[in-house]
């Protein structure tokens, strides 16, 4: 690969393209052309990835993403002229997905704990160097990816971290807000101590 | 994996890089001058500065002053260094320190718009630090200085900030500082546990030496030796040379004393020393709560290699170090999970100074008095590691599971947020107005010896 | 097999059509202007977690990579994916009604797009381009959009109140809760 002296600078703090922000929400959109040997291994990892949810497991653990998605595309559907009707001469696949935090941040998590789902997900895509080191995998990720025209989020404000600690946090306060008016001051005051303690961490 | 073997050819470092000179000197000076000349004037003057400046060579005999050489992207202009060149350098330090400041939490009362003159506006061109060991010693190196700047016609100083140390190498608000330092491979190996890289065995080892030096392997060179380093500057610029973060913070001391007495007050697990501790990571004097969670120990000695070998693995909820509290934000060590894979690449070398008298012990009322914090840091890259630790985990809680929560320590100019201390019972500390207010501050470069000659012959 | 394109209840949805020829700057500018325009028309779906409108230009080629043939698209293609809550078809139901006006404006630039660009028409035009996902990850897909704002504005309630009842006696405390939060018993 050719060297240069400086890699594609980022644009916004986050080191992402303005447009792929709504508030703390981030888009990255990627195409990867694939080797012809991934339009057979591509759809066995989906469908053993989806039965097996290891890597959806540490995705849902490291905690930044809110939707992400792969789509293996073979052809387009046809519309008519002046379109070109056929099927590609390869596979393509399409990557979103829709997180928080910096752009950087969130490569560094992909390449260092991802490593091998990476490799598997990427690994049949040309240009693919390997999730590490880093530096080139950013590169390669930023040759890649088209900036959204228009980018949304229902709730800009909040990260998926913030909103899975609410959600659990809701639940743990539903029972008490149930049972408040039917307890004693004294019952009340030790069920609020045990919520607060046991809800600690989503505060 | 063993970092590689690396040899510093110390003699081409400058040298208050690897050392901190603030601990061995009684007087610092920071000077930002401004080269309103030509640039082969300009060039002149810095030709002249060369001689003086102190290397990372071993010394045989302290000298009596030091002197360290630094520019901002408007100074590497200012001597004439092509912009092909300058384009070389990293987008962070060419946008500078003024033009991050949403992202840096420099906003309200930190803004740029309200920080003193002669910073952040590409007025200040090269910055001088200068140590010196007795007052008499530092007078004469300025009046050498200012004289040097005098003769060369178009050379002044925009900005002038004098700092030194406090009794006990504390800070203001009385904490010990600047003894936790990242260990780096082939300069300060003694110092990996704690402050290494964490691999999953267990075991600590020494950072790659070009996570702070630039021209040398960092740790992405560890797992492919081919990769190329760091934006840092085409050719001999970027050999022996580091990125430097320069930041005055002011720091209210009085408001600080007040929040945490008042709080402590319905604080039901100690006193204001034990929660100041909370809101740190550390008891004044240097001991880490997450070691020792009920109160210092009389026999920490922050030089001892062993100091800050400590992790968070066991602490995961906070209990003992709280999830918020300052020094586990600004390190998380493997509270991330995945030992420190999540957090090893953003290390830096602090060489902060406190500058200001300090408030009177027990005194609850500001006396009007500037004091705070010259912060000081140096490494590869200001995005990564810098800002990689001032705005996700100093400024946002989000990784930590805080939510919106910022440093407490540091606060919200905007006066929200809050501080979880997470305990059998959790206490929480009001939002409040920031304890410290940022001032003004430069990203800088900090060329080698052969760099500064480089850009002094205009061969750059 | 589990549904590719379900999480939870949440559902991915994703077209892929092509831009008319001529049509791709005034598409990129009449999209890049709507947040200059006021909320995004997304915002009239609320059954929208997150969604994004992407011009893709061409594949990316790079004559390092020894790929035998480079690839290029005919045009250029617009991708709308949307991250929803429940069943598509009432989802597009809904996307085709309520914005109709800026369908037009959307789809209306691209192949094949019924000139009405609205109703069953388009709704069938989207189906007719859906890219069917390979995996879809949602860290939360049990909770709808509504659900979640709800336990935001709770979460901030909570530490407000937490913050305020530090130090209350227990009757104090209750009644504060009770005011507070309500007590459905």
């Amino acid at each position: 690969m050719s060297v240069e002296a400086t890699p594609a600078a980022p644009i916004t703090a986050t080191g992402t393209h303005p447009r792929n922000h709504d508030g703390q929400a981030i888009a990255i959109t990627v195409f990867s052309t694939i080797k012809l040997p991934g339009r057979v291994f591509l759809p066995v990892l989906f469908a053993v990835t989806r039965r097996f949810p290891k890597l959806t497991a540490t995705l849902r653990q490291l905690s930044f993403i809110h939707f992400a998605r792969w789509c293996l595309i073979g052809r387009l559907p046809y519309n008519g002229p002046p379109q070109k009707k056929g099927r590609f001469r390869y596979p393509h696949m399409y990557f979103e997905s829709n997180f928080n935090g910096g752009w950087e941040e969130y490569i560094d998590a992909f390449s260092h704990i991802l490593t091998n789902g990476m490799t598997a997900f990427w690994g049949t895509s040309y240009g693919f160097p390997k999730p590490l080191p880093t530096a080139p995998f950013k590169k390669y990720i930023q040759a890649n990816e088209t900036e959204a025209d228009h980018y949304y989020s229902a709730y800009p404000e909040a990260t998926s971290t913030m909103i899975q600690r609410a959600l659990e946090l809701d639940a743990k306060l539903a029972p008490l807000k149930r049972d408040a008016s039917r307890m004693s001051p004294e019952e009340f005051r030790s069920a609020y101590r045990a919520f607060i303690t046991d809800a600690q961490n989503a505060l | 994996m063993a970092a590689p073997a690396v040899r510093m050819d110390l003699g081409d470092i400058q040298g208050d890089i690897l050392r901190a000179y603030g601990n061995s000197f009684d007087c610092t000076s920071y000077a930002f001058v401004r080269m309103e000349c030509e640039p082969a004037q300009a060039r002149a003057w810095f030709h002249g500065l060369i001689g003086h400046v102190t290397t990372a060579a071993p010394w045989e005999r302290k000298p009596r002053t030091t002197l360290n050489v630094a520019l901002t992207a408007s100074g590497l202009k200012a001597l004439g260094v092509a912009g092909e060149t300058i384009a070389s350098f990293s987008h962070e330090f060419r946008q500078g320190m003024a033009a991050r400041a949403e992202l840096l939490g420099d906003v309200g009362p930190s803004a740029p718009s309200a920080w003193e003159r002669g910073l952040g506006t590409g007025d200040a061109h090269v910055l001088l630090t200068i140590n010196a060991q007795t007052t008499g010693d530092h007078r004469r190196a300025l009046d050498k200085m200012e004289a040097a700047m005098q003769d060369a016609g178009g050379v002044r100083i925009v900005f002038q900030q004098d700092a030194e140390l406090l009794e006990g190498a504390r800070e203001h608000f009385g904490f010990a500082d600047g003894f936790a330092q990242p260990a780096i491979a082939g300069a300060t190996e003694e110092k990996a546990a704690g402050g290494g890289v964490l691999e999953r065995s267990g075991r600590w080892r020494p950072l790659a030496a070009g996570e702070f030096i630039l021209g040398h392997p960092d740790e992405d060179a560890n797992v492919d030796r081919r990769r190329r380093l760091p934006p840092s500057g085409d050719g001999v610029l970027g050999r022996n040379a580091t990125y430097m973060v320069w930041r005055k913070l002011h720091q209210d001391v009085a408001l600080w004393r007040r929040t945490i007495a008042a709080a402590a007050e319905r604080y039901p697990y100690g006193d204001a020393r034990k929660l100041a501790a909370k809101v740190v990571g550390r008891w004044q004097d240097g001991t880490p709560l997450e070691t020792n969670p009920h109160g210092p120990d009389p026999q920490f000695d922050p030089a001892a290699p062993g100091a800050n070998d400590f992790r968070y693995r066991d602490d995961l909820d906070g209990r003992r170090c709280p999830l918020g509290a300052h020094v586990r934000r600004s390190n998380p060590r493997d509270a991330l999970g995945h030992a420190s894979k999540l957090s090893f690449r953003h290390r830096m070398i602090r060489r902060g100074m406190p500058y200001g008298p300090p408030l009177p012990e027990g005194e609850m009322q500001d006396d009007g008095a500037e004091r705070g914090l010259v912060f000081v840091s140096f490494q590869s890259s200001i995005f990564r590691q810098f800002e990689g630790v001032q705005t996700p985990w100093i400024n946002d809680g989000n990784i930590f599971g805080l939510g919106a929560d910022k440093d407490f320590l540091l606060g919200d100019p905007a006066g929200s947020g809050k501080m979880t201390i997470q305990g059998e019972k959790p206490f929480f500390l009001a939002p409040q107005a920031p304890f410290v207010v940022t001032r003004g501050g430069e990203y800088l470069f900090v060329p080698g010896i052969s760099g500064l000659e480089a850009l002094a012959h205009a061969v750059a | 097999m589990a549904d590719p394109n379900v999480s939870g209840q949440a559902r991915a949805f994703m077209a892929m059509t092509p831009v008319k020829p001529g049509e791709e700057k005034p598409l990129a500018e009449y999209l890049r202007g709507l947040r200059s325009r006021g909320p995004s028309p997304l915002a009239k779906l609320p059954r929208t977690h997150m969604g994004r409108f992407v011009i893709v230009p061409d594949f990316h080629n790079d004559p390092t990579w020894n790929q035998r043939h480079e690839e290029h698209l005919d045009l250029n293609y617009l991708i709308f994916t949307s991250n929803l809550d429940g069943d598509i078809d009432s989802y597009l139901d809904e996307l085709c009604d309520k914005l109709a006006p800026e369908a037009k404006e959307i789809w209306g630039r691209c192949v094949g797009c019924p000139d009405s660009a609205s109703g069953h028409a388009l709704k069938t035009y989207l189906k007719h381009n859906q890219i069917k996902s390979g995996i879809f990850f949602s860290a939360y897909g049990q909770a709808t959009v509504a659900k979640v704002k709800e336990s935001l504005r709770r979460r901030e309630q909570v530490i407000a109140f937490a913050i305020r009842a530090q130090g209350m006696g227990p009757e104090e405390l209750q009644q504060a809760f009770v005011a507070e939060f309500g007590s459905t018993g």
